[in-house]
């Protein structure tokens, strides 16, 4: 039967069969149908790893920079205009550990995009090295010892920098996943979605089973406003593994500020509609000369 | 020229160097006279020894001397540092009540700054005092200072407005009684001259503006702090985006996005951060997404000297970020070329989706200088559009040119992917190898588009005799890019003057390299002289690996200060 989401890509995917990486593909598209948006409206960020080739695999804009890197574009993306989806999709590599900084400065901003990590615990693209969320003793070809540094707790961290949303969950479970990105887009503000995804490849540890065994799915009578109780909740991580909403909050969102300031983002005089036709047009001159007027009054400060 | 005055203002961080030199520079300009100013100083906020430099005259000033007429000094370091720079018949300005001087002559001008200031109402109005001081021995109308400070503390409020003209006008008089016969020259005012007074920061983040700068993201480093500081003060007004990265990792990246999303973007920096940006300059690279980025120099390696001027970036700048891609490299060499070359940043940038570098360096950014009014009827800011785009849209589609239709998210019904990978025409993930040199060779067809726009080097001096001929050529041509384009245009009027045949040969544009004018206009030339602030002969390098023509001298600078026409004398 031929798909008929306006966001379905038909080409080839080149992650490992198996990967949960699938199953994420999967609520992000099912996600995007539900928003009442066209695939021209959304952007897709990432940086590099087996996560972050997601942007290749739905029909819509696209984002792929550098390793690390996907939340700064992200933000260049969304302040300048805000009437875009914006979706980050990384990996616990690129978010946790390249790009680490990043995270701390882009919830800082609350700058109103979904980030969804595809958190591996294991870096797949360079084949099963330790990464930052990786468990204490796991052995890979460069910690054959066994990993020794503690594993970054994003949800906790998250929680500490009062993300706006903050939510946990598991590859598997598709539709519970589509709807936390759901609501994860619909928040004003930064969304954080770190969603356990088993890597077949590489991680011997923390498998389907592992996880299935584990993941429990909070219910209604857990508060994610309690800041306090979020946090205990973030530190529940083991035999038994919260997914779900595990934080919300509210702050004043980037778009907001810039909105306090009076500064409009310009978007350039040529941003009129292209016409589409049978070839390429040819690229034409659009003055984007500010107000001549308020240039002239700038120099007579000088 | 018929008077070349020069005035060292110098003390210690946090005195009060650049109050003082602020009202002279203003009241200068208002009176039509061309002043020169550069300020040296410490990467400290207090204490140490910096000194601002004034040079002022009735026509067009583009350096600093090393001596002085008039020094003002504020602590008794100063003195000692300085005394022997002030010639006979010169002026040594200082407070006889905190600063000790050894044997004064008559040089020597005592101005009780501290009691008149305690006079007019509190010791900080001492700048006041020295400025009024000034003012009277240069036997300039006090006028327009007062007018100046009118202005300047507006909103301060009546009171502090009262007291600083309470103050200028004690410093002047209290010179005027006590050193009436004092002669120092005949300084006329040319009130007809319409100039600006403008620093070299200030000039490029005028000409961003001017260019439709939409978003700009930077981390804070001396010496580009200058630039990012200016546009972020006119943010509001211009409803530009600009955003304090938590590194310049992400200010690249910041501005990418933005790019991405259509904006005009830029981002500031030096060394350091130029460094950490690397990877996104490449990554600019493949994407062809157009973005400005200023990198104001100052010596290295490393942190190198924080506040000081170097020229050592060159080649790295046109190496930056790894693999293969075409990019714009330019070096103005005065305040009216750098507000004019960034707006063509910006255009050029945008129209061949290319990174386009503006090197600028300590010397540069922090020099004050009288020009000519820019004329604002010249400045073009135009961004390229499509007109049409096929269904699907190829954004990297391969053209003849090597430009590809760039559009933005939401310009129609269309989408499309910018990939750090190399791609194929539709911006996916591609390892053809076929495909991959198609791209190669697109994004480097652009070059020769490149090659003909803005940016010829400037020939100053003995006339210019084109087709072939040497009759009238100057034997002696100095080569040199961006700040030193002041330094040696003067070092070129002075060996003029002693009947010397010599030009000045000025690259503004260093990539692509104006290869053909290069040749042409130094055939025939008997000496070739580089003069730069660097060890290695950087310029004197790409000019060689480029055409072949090898200077027959170089006159090298690398201790973090700028060159005078005095030092470059020394050495030919
Ligand atoms: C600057 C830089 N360093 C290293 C790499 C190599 N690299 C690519 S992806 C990756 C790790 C990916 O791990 P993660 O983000 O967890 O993604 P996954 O593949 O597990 O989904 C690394 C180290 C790179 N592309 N760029
Ligand atoms: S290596 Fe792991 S994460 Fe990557 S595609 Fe294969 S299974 Fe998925
Ligand atoms: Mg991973």
């Amino acid at each position: 039967m031929e798909n008929t989401n306006p966001f379905h890509y038909e080409g080839e995917l080149s992650w490992c069969p198996g990967c949960g990486d699938f199953q994420i593909l999967k609520s992000v598209e099912k996600t995007l149908t539900s928003l009442n948006k066209k695939p021209s409206e959304v952007v897709l960020v990432s940086g590099i790893g087996q996560a972050a080739k997601l942007p290749h695999y739905i029909h819509a804009n696209g984002f792929n920079g550098l390793h690390g890197r996907a939340l700064p574009p992200a933000f260049g993306i969304k302040a300048f205009n805000r009437d875009l989806t914006v979706l980050v999709t990384t990996g616990d590599g690129d978010c946790y550990g390249e790009g680490g900084n990043h995270l701390i400065h882009a919830i800082r901003r609350n700058i109103d995009i979904t980030v969804i990590v595809h958190n591996n615990q294991v870096y797949g693209l360079t084949k099963g090295q330790a990464s930052p969320t990786s468990e204490v003793g796991m052995v890979t070809k460069t910690q054959p010892y066994g990993v020794v540094s503690l594993p970054f707790n994003p949800i906790a961290f998250a929680i500490a920098m009062d993300t706006p949303f903050v939510a946990r969950s598991y590859s598997k479970e598709i539709d519970f996943t589509a709807e936390l990105i759901r609501q994860g887009v619909e928040t004003k503000g930064f969304a954080l979605i770190d969603i356990l995804q088993p890597c077949v490849s590489f991680n011997k540890i923390n498998t389907y089973q592992w996880y299935s065994q584990r993941v429990y799915k909070l219910d209604n009578t857990y508060d994610p406003t309690n800041r306090v109780k979020a946090f205990e909740k973030s530190l529940e991580w083991g035999d038994k593994i919260p997914i779900g909403v595990i934080y919300r909050s509210q702050r004043q969102t980037y778009d907001e500020t810039l909105d306090r300031l009076g500064i409009k983002p310009q978007i350039n005089p040529a941003h009129n509609l292209i016409q589409r036709g049978s070839s390429q047009g040819v690229m034409c001159g659009v003055n984007t000369l500010p107000d001549l007027s308020k240039v002239k009054s700038l120099l007579s400060e000088f | 020229m018929s008077f070349d005055i020069s005035i060292k203002i110098a003390g210690q961080a946090g005195q009060g160097i650049q109050s003082i030199a602020e009202i002279l520079l203003k009241v200068l300009k208002l009176n039509g006279l061309h002043v020169f100013a550069y300020q040296d100083y410490m990467s400290r906020v207090r204490g140490g020894h910096n000194f601002m430099q004034v040079r002022i005259s009735d026509s067009p000033v583009y350096s600093i001397k090393e001596d002085c007429n008039i020094l003002v000094a504020l602590d008794t370091n100063s003195v000692d540092v300085h005394r022997n720079e002030v010639p006979k018949g010169g002026a040594i300005i200082y407070d006889p009540h905190s600063t000790m001087v050894d044997s004064p002559d008559n040089r020597f001008i005592p101005i009780p700054m501290n009691n008149l200031a305690k006079e007019a109402g509190s010791p900080v109005l001492s700048n006041t005092i020295s400025a009024g001081s000034i003012l009277a021995l240069l036997d300039i109308d006090k006028m327009d200072a007062e007018e100046f400070i009118k202005k300047q503390f507006a909103k301060k409020g009546e009171e502090v407005i009262g007291k600083n003209l309470k103050a200028l006008a004690k410093g002047y008089a209290y010179f005027l009684e006590n050193f009436r016969n004092w002669k120092f020259t005949d300084i006329k005012a040319q009130k007809k001259n319409k100039t600006i007074l403008i620093n070299g920061s200030e000039a490029v983040g005028f000409g961003a503006i001017a260019g439709g700068c939409q978003f700009i993201a930077a981390y804070p480093m001396s010496p580009s702090t200058g630039v990012f500081t200016y546009i972020t003060g006119k943010a509001k007004e211009f409803n530009i985006i600009s955003e304090q990265a938590e590194d310049e990792i992400a200010a690249i990246n910041m501005a990418l996005g933005a790019s991405f999303a259509g904006a005009r973007a830029m981002t500031t920096t030096s060394g350091g951060g130029l460094s950490l940006m690397a990877e996104g300059l490449s990554l600019a690279g493949v994407m062809e997404a157009p973005v400005v980025v200023v990198n104001a120099q100052r010596p290295g390696p490393a942190t190198g000297l924080a506040t000081r001027t170097g020229q050592e970036d060159l080649e790295y700048v046109l190496h930056i970020g790894h693999g293969e891609f075409p990019r714009f490299i330019f070096a103005p060499g005065h305040h009216e070329e750098a507000f004019f070359t960034t707006i063509h940043a910006f255009n050029l940038s945008d129209k061949y989706q290319v990174p386009a570098f503006i090197l600028i360096d300590q010397y540069f950014a922090d020099t004050y200088a009288t020009e000519k009014e820019f004329d604002l009827n010249k400045v073009k800011a135009i961004s390229y559009q499509p007109s049409v785009v096929s269904t699907p849209y190829l954004r990297y589609k391969i053209t003849k040119d090597g430009v590809s239709p760039r559009a933005y998210p939401m310009q129609g019904d269309f989408t499309f992917i910018a990939d750090s990978h190399e791609h194929t025409e539709n911006g996916h993930i591609t390892e053809d190898g076929e495909v991959r040199n198609k791209m190669v060779e697109k994004r480097f067809r652009k070059l020769k588009g490149m090659q003909k726009e803005f940016g010829k080097p400037t020939y100053y001096g003995d006339k210019l005799v084109p087709s072939g001929s040497e009759k009238g050529k100057a034997k002696t041509v100095f080569i040199t890019w961006g700040s030193n384009y002041g330094v040696v245009r003067e070092t070129v009027d002075c060996l003029k003057k002693q009947k010397r045949s010599v030009a000045m040969l000025h690259f503004n544009r260093i990539y692509p390299f104006p290869r053909k004018e290069a040749v042409s206009l130094l055939k025939g030339a008997k000496e070739i002289i580089t003069v730069e602030n660097n060890y290695q002969g950087q310029f004197g390098n790409i000019l060689k690996a480029e055409t072949g023509i090898e200077a027959d001298r170089k006159i090298l600078k690398y201790d973090g200060r700028p060159f005078t026409v005095e030092y470059i004398l020394k050495r030919i």
